[in-house]
């Protein structure tokens, strides 16, 4: 039997029971959907916390304290004051990291800051005058404190623009001075609305002079991290050689394995995240695929019965002239176009909700959230939507083949 | 030219403990172009060798020969190709594919077969002609009469132009009117191309069209004659 044939005997055999063959499919419909689904958003997910890292800038690399974190049990280790400023006067030194072109310090913590009877949590932020080069964000109303007014200790901050609307609602915000663990700062810059930038929402944020901030507001004579940049992307690797010498050298560590810091680049950070999310992708994937396998099932079930009720047909077939393959195709080809037609369905439904729910994540939440259509995914999905229909229509369709002729036309 | 050779044909139905002999050393010979009729009562053993001699079946013992050939020297798909060029096949019941129509019906066999696609359409009109139902082509089975049904299972039966024809019982389920009808095309099938035709009948009036016959008693042959 030509393949056109085939195809066309085993469309009409399918047609005449339209609703049976939907609702045969309807498990690979929706395995196949799970999984477009989970593929999409996991992708979404990754785009969305690899541009916010971006925002930082591919040079930039972060020293933070504590020894890099390997498992849950070493979370107490983020909180770490190994960074003091020995160190940042170490690294700061030219002939120490040469091609360091900015080294910045931060403090940061959740802070009430108040102005008159308002009050709002925000993040405050202890940085250096380079803070707003490193983060590309400057004042849209005001200016910026300058490294001069750091190294001044001025009471100055620059708040952003939730900030200043929990704050001051519509009035103006600039020269006021808000108060933040009974100390007064001085309003002198109000950011634009930014979002999330790296670990940062700058909406939320009061930016503050990082020494006044250290003693003043924190208590602590350490910092949360080094934020340094690169003179070129292709001294990062150099930059982050000098970065760990210097300090250890100035901790006194000489087994790396006892740093009591470590260093990491936007690379490293963009490979953990994409790891972080593609294994979690993967396990939620796998959850869907069983429900291919009950899909599967459910074909192999349905398949049987067709079998037994078409005996007489296979009978008449194989008295004809079919021979055993002619049958085992005929009834495989069944299975496959099932499978495979539900993959196509699954595959469509799977994007068609993806993209509803990145329309209700970027319009409902405002999250800067981008539809993808993974088309590995779809790929994979409509080849193992094949497979299953091969795996699981072979065993009816080997019982099909070997019908006797004899007792498959006397069978009523 | 000897068609079939038969020798101690034997068939025996084991199911569990018990036993059914069908079929108990039965011989003949079949030369080309005969027109043989099979009666007897029923478990005579009459369908088992017409399934024996259609290759639906493997006899258990005494041997087979076609065309010079014996049954255990072919392979599954050679027997299958057999019963598609060699052996056209009209049952009692019909047979036919439902929610097909008869053009489709016919063209059954032309699935399974070597004739490229391109004949396809003239062989199963001029089949469909030869059995008169032309007006028909477009119906499905379930808008057929019988005599109608029957007389597509016949023009399914030789649109590859077969050898040998083995009727079950094609007036069975008929009246004597399209009995006789069916009988009369397989008679023609017989005078004009010379075609072998073995028929089991239960009717002596149809048995008289064809030139041979054998009755059958207890999966033995009682007489065999010349009519």
């Amino acid at each position: 039997m030509t393949t056109r044939h085939l195809i066309k005997t085993a469309l009409t055999a399918l047609k005449a029971h339209k609703s049976r063959s939907f609702l045969t499919i309807l498990g690979i419909v929706i395995g196949i959907t799970a999984i477009i689904l989970v593929m999409s958003i996991g992708q979404g997910a990754q785009d969305l916390i690899l541009s916010q890292i971006q925002g930082l800038g591919s040079r930039t690399i972060v020293v933070i304290p504590g020894r890099e974190p390997s498992g849950p049990s070493d979370v107490a280790q983020i909180f770490s004051d190994s960074l003091k400023e020995k160190d940042l006067a170490l690294i700061s030194r030219k002939e120490n990291v040469p091609n360091a072109e900015k080294i910045m310090p931060i403090v940061f913590g959740g802070e009430s800051s108040a102005y008159g009877n308002e009050t709002y949590r925000a993040t405050v932020l202890g940085a250096s005058a380079d803070v707003f080069d490193v983060f590309d964000i400057y004042p849209a109303g005001g200016v910026p404190f300058s490294e001069s007014d750091v190294r001044g200790r001025q009471a100055y901050a620059v708040i952003g623009s939730k900030v200043k609307d929990e704050l001051f609602g519509g009035s103006e915000a600039i020269g006021e001075r808000i108060k933040i663990k009974e100390k007064n700062f001085r309003v002198v810059g109000v950011l634009p609305k930014k979002g999330q930038v790296s670990f940062f929402n700058f909406d939320e944020i009061v930016l503050v002079p990082y020494p006044l901030s250290q003693d003043s507001l924190f208590g602590i004579k350490y910092f949360h991290r080094f934020i340094i940049s690169a003179d070129a992307e292709k001294n990062i690797a150099r930059v982050v050689e000098d970065l760990q010498a210097t300090l250890r050298n100035s901790h006194g560590i000489t087994d790396p394995k006892k740093d009591d810091f470590f260093v990491q680049t936007q690379e490293d950070l963009a490979a953990r995240i994409g790891i972080i999310t593609n294994i979690l992708t993967l396990l939620l994937v796998s959850v869907a695929a069983i429900s291919l396998i009950v899909g599967g099932i459910g074909i192999m079930n349905i398949m049987l019965v067709a079998v037994t009720e078409r005996t007489r047909e296979i009978g008449l077939r194989k008295a004809l002239g079919a021979a055993n393959r002619d049958i085992l195709q005929q009834f495989l080809l069944e299975a496959v176009i099932l499978t495979c037609v539900g993959g196509i369905l699954g595959i469509l439904t799977g994007a068609l909700l993806a993209f509803g729910v990145s329309l209700i994540l970027s319009q409902a939440l405002g999250l800067s959230w981008t539809f993808s259509f993974p088309i590995s995914g779809a790929l994979i999905g409509f080849l193992v939507s094949g497979i299953i229909g091969l795996a699981f229509g072979i065993y009816p369709a080997r019982k099909a083949s070997q019908k006797n002729p004899i007792d498959a036309l006397r069978y009523e | 030219m000897k068609l079939i050779e038969v020798k101690n044909l034997e068939k025996v139905y084991q199911s569990g403990e018990s036993k059914t002999v069908a079929l108990d050393g039965v011989s003949f010979l079949v030369d080309k172009g005969e027109f043989i009729a099979i009666m007897g009562p029923s478990g005579s053993g009459k369908s088992t060798l017409l399934q024996l001699l259609g290759f639906l079946d493997r006899q258990t013992g005494g041997s087979y020969k076609f065309d010079g050939k014996s049954i255990e020297e072919y392979s599954e798909p050679e027997l299958a190709r057999i019963r598609n060029e060699k052996i056209g096949f009209v049952f009692q019941a019909f047979n036919l594919l439902a929610r097909s129509s008869v053009y489709e019906n016919v063209r059954l066999p032309l699935f399974y077969s070597n004739v490229p696609e391109t004949a396809w359409d003239s062989k199963i009109k001029s089949a469909i002609d030869a059995v008169g139902i032309s007006h028909r082509i477009v119906h499905e089975p379930g808008e057929l009469s019988g005599g109608e049904k029957q007389r597509v299972a016949i023009a399914r039966s030789f649109v590859l132009d077969p050898e040998m024809i083995l009727a079950d019982e094609p007036t069975g389920n008929l009246d004597s009117k399209n009995g006789e009808m069916i009988i009369k095309l397989l008679d023609e099938l017989n005078r004009k191309t010379g075609r072998t035709i073995i028929l089991i009948t239960h009717e002596e009036s149809l048995a008289k069209y064809a030139r041979r016959l054998i009755r059958m008693k207890d999966g033995k042959i009682e007489s065999d004659i010349r009519i």
